[in-house]
């Protein structure tokens, strides 16, 4: 082809895209406004047979119950005669996470999904603090199945159920597993366990339990 | 000296800890599985993380996009507990085959937020193709952009995890274009009153679901949760009094100091 001949061509797919912009602008805002108003008209049961297989099956890709973002108030594990107040927990300037002040209260990782909702949930409460026995003192007593409950700020309650009970070296912590992505929503509880580095003055090992939402009582 | 600097840390801490809740429990980032639409073949993940300050980080790859092509796409649904979901075959109301956008959006919902490389993100930047990011020569398309919290609509980080992610134009006659001789006209643009238009430039190619959520600002290493205070381990009980005796000692010999020198 010579040269004209390209240019005109290249000059006229560049009209075209900019009809393409300057139309599609103009529908994406007609479709927007008929969007709303838009109502599902009935369809042939013909039609429905004749259309292809779906790509995808409609629905949901995460399992289990779910509940929306509330801030967790309280936990209860009946096994353990635990019934505490809880409080947030950020991180500190180095990036580990904040530890409740004393013994008894255990924190919620603010950083994470509150409890009930999608993703994995984060509670810590101390295994010793100041010479007393913390909380979470006997968190590897509690075995697959045993429950755990959660009271959230909107009056809901999250019911939990063990999953497992994990140690990890403190040094070896499984970031991904313990706050990654998960398809349902989640609790993990830390504490501490195994050696105790007198030394550096900190346990060895983490104590991390899994538990998913079993059940979601509402408000 | 010591004494009055960690006094002084106390509160602070304290101020930090109960600083954080109200501020930042909506923390996380929230995964979504890109799935095919109208046989497009494309499919991709994307990432939703809301910021501890409240902005929105949307991070998006897809694979088997029309390559070299604008990918119109945005966050569909709505904060008012409307239940949207994508939409299978069964949207395709005229039964040609393919679902429309305008087909599809009684399904997933209006826009609400224009995932664009630059500029406005409202829904008024829908169809702002000379916004919208390219797929490369293979149809694959990469996308990262934090949205300001001010710019996101009221509810958003609330309800990240209602929202759905669609990305439009497919190539459904496989000969690496938009063009009309596929699909012909677009439906959209023929009732907005405009011809020229292919179909293929509009319809949905992927549509996104939230299929999990993750914590949005991992915390470093381990957790300090025990300081071993109830532990019968003699090894701490001797370190504890071996403390002492040097401090003691230190305090002695500190004293001896300062009434030799005066």
């Amino acid at each position: 082809m010579t040269d004209a001949e390209a240019s005109g061509r290249s000059r006229r797919g560049r009209y075209a895209l900019s009809a393409v912009v300057l139309a599609l602008t103009v529908i994406g805002v007609s479709a927007l406004v008929r969007g709303g108003q838009e109502t599902p008209h009935s369809l042939p049961a013909a039609a429905a047979a004749a259309s292809t297989p779906p790509d995808r099956t409609a629905g949901v890709l995460t399992a289990g119950p779910l509940m929306s973002t509330s801030a967790p108030t309280r936990v209860v594990i009946p096994k353990l005669g635990v019934d505490v107040p809880l409080t947030g927990l950020g991180r500190q300037a180095d990036g580990t996470m904040q530890v409740p002040v004393d013994a008894t209260t255990v924190g919620w990782y603010t950083g994470a999904p509150t409890p009930g909702a999608l993703g994995p949930a984060v509670l810590a409460g101390h295994v010793d603090y100041k010479n007393k026995p913390g909380t979470f003192h006997r968190l590897t007593d509690l075995k697959a199945g045993d429950a755990i409950t959660v009271d959230r700020q909107d009056g809901s309650i999250a019911m939990f159920s063990v999953l497992k009970v994990e140690r990890y070296a403190k040094n070896k912590f499984p970031s991904d597993a313990v706050y990654g992505a998960i398809n349902r929503a989640g609790l993990r509880l830390i504490t501490c366990g195994g050696h105790f580095d007198s030394a550096a003055g900190h346990y060895e090992d983490n104590i991390v339990v899994y538990a998913d939402l079993t059940m979601a009582h509402p408000a | 000296m010591k004494l009055s600097r960690t006094l002084l840390a106390v509160p602070a801490a304290a101020v930090i800890l109960f600083a954080v809740p109200g501020a930042a429990f909506a923390d996380e980032s929230v995964q979504v599985q890109l799935d095919a639409l109208n046989k497009s073949g494309a499919s991709g993940t994307a990432t939703l993380t809301a910021m501890a300050d409240g902005d929105l980080k949307v991070s998006i790859r897809s694979t088997g996009l029309v390559p070299n092509s604008p990918h119109a796409q945005h966050l569909h649904g709505s904060t008012d507990g409307m239940d949207f979901h994508c939409p299978d075959m069964s949207a395709d109301k005229d039964g040609n085959g393919f679902v429309s956008t305008e087909e599809g959006m009684p399904v997933y919902g209006n826009i609400f937020i224009s995932l664009t490389t630059k500029g406005d993100t409202s829904p008024k930047s829908g169809l702002a193709v000379d916004r919208m990011p390219m797929a490369d020569a293979k149809g694959n398309l990469s996308y990262s952009r934090t949205i300001a919290a001010a710019d996101l609509p009221k509810g958003t980080i609330e309800h990240l995890k209602d929202l759905h992610i669609v990305e439009h134009g497919i190539d459904a006659d496989n000969n690496g274009k938009y063009d009309m001789a596929a699909l012909g006209e677009s439906t959209l643009a023929k009732s907005a009153g405009l011809s020229g238009i292919p179909e293929e430039a509009t319809d949905p190619a992927t549509c996104g679901m939230v299929a999990g959520a993750a914590v949005g600002s991992v915390p470093v290493g381990g957790v300090a949760t025990g300081d071993g205070s109830t532990r019968n381990d003699p090894a701490i009980a001797y370190g504890i009094g071996g403390l002492a005796l040097l401090g003691a000692a230190g305090a002695f010999l500190a004293r001896r100091r300062l009434s030799r020198q005066s």
